[in-house]
């Protein structure tokens, strides 16, 4: 790699300018682009690997990765596209390193969310915090194609075109793994507490 | 055009419960599940666990925002200096 510079970026520098500089090598250009979609990197490893640390160090590695490859980005994707696809094998690789682990890593209480009524009592709050915990597990069982399909469209709400286009499969492909994913999901979840939630 | 009850009806719309939430049938495929879930406690069912489950996974995006750890430019930067002086090279921030 040649030498990195660091020059000042103005704020509203446009993409296609940051990334020229990027590429020329300019560190503070590159901090600038994926600094914009930092938060929603972090927050999609998260939701892979419902670990703050490990999410941490996947984003870190995809930054990593990210710069060392802002020479070959060739533009055809969005650059958001681009850092996603990233993002999503470094959590898929971070999950298959913990699976040859096979430790039983604790997960992070917010990886996954259930809306909350207005207003709940203990009962529902407890009914909450054990479909929390099935939905994680359930989740981390799927196969990597159809944890990453269910995370993109069904949790990160992409559209089918844009979550294709990041797991690197054509449409029909992403929506076949995707079915799959809801029905294995619904199956290891259970009837009966997915409806519960819905009050 | 009349659709004629099957015998693999229950066993086709168990496999077709989340195209069907989803939108992605045609009319006809479609219309199959409705009659057959119209009679079938387990479809029925099934269609409204999947609806909570999209609501429930949809929900978690909205509630659980997530900030990227503070100084995490910090961290790439230095392992991106260390990668390259291992490699013989250096780095000027």
């Amino acid at each position: 790699m040649s030498r990195a510079v660091w020059s000042p970026v103005s704020a509203n520098m446009p993409e296609h300018e940051l990334i020229g500089r990027a590429q020329a090598g300019d560190v503070g250009a590159f901090e600038a682009l994926a600094d914009v979609h930092a938060d929603r990197l972090y927050a999609l490893a998260l939701r892979f690997l419902g670990d703050g640390a490990e999410a941490e160090d996947v984003l870190q590695e995809t930054l990593l990765r990210a710069w060392r490859g802002i020479r070959g980005f060739e533009g055809r994707a969005m650059v958001f596209t681009w850092l996603y696809r990233i993002a999503v094998n470094e959590s898929n690789r971070a999950l298959e390193r913990r699976e040859r682990r096979r430790a039983n890593v604790p997960v992070d209480e917010h990886a996954i969310a259930v809306p909350a009524p207005s207003r709940e009592g203990p009962a529902s709050q407890a009914e909450r915090r054990e479909l929390r915990q099935a939905l994680r597990l359930a989740i981390s069982q799927l196969s990597a194609p159809c944890r990453t399909a269910l995370v993109l469209r069904d949790i990160e709400g992409l559209s089918t075109r844009e979550a294709a286009e990041i797991a690197g499969v054509g449409e029909a492909a992403f929506k076949s793994r995707l079915h799959q994913a809801r029905l294995r999901v619904r199956a290891l979840v259970g009837d009966a507490a997915l409806v519960a939630s819905a009050g | 055009m009349r659709l004629r009850k099957r015998l693999d009806d229950h066993a086709w719309s168990q496999e077709h419960l989340s195209h069907y939430v989803e939108g992605d049938m045609s009319w006809r495929s479609r219309r199959r599940l409705e009659l057959h879930a119209d009679e079938c406690p387990d479809c029925s069912l099934g269609i409204r666990a999947l609806r909570a489950l999209l609501r429930v996974l949809g929900g978690a995006s909205e509630r659980a925002e997530a900030r990227a750890p503070a100084g995490i430019f910090d961290r790439v930067r230095a392992e991106a200096a260390r990668a390259e002086v291992d490699a013989g090279e250096s780095i000027e921030p």
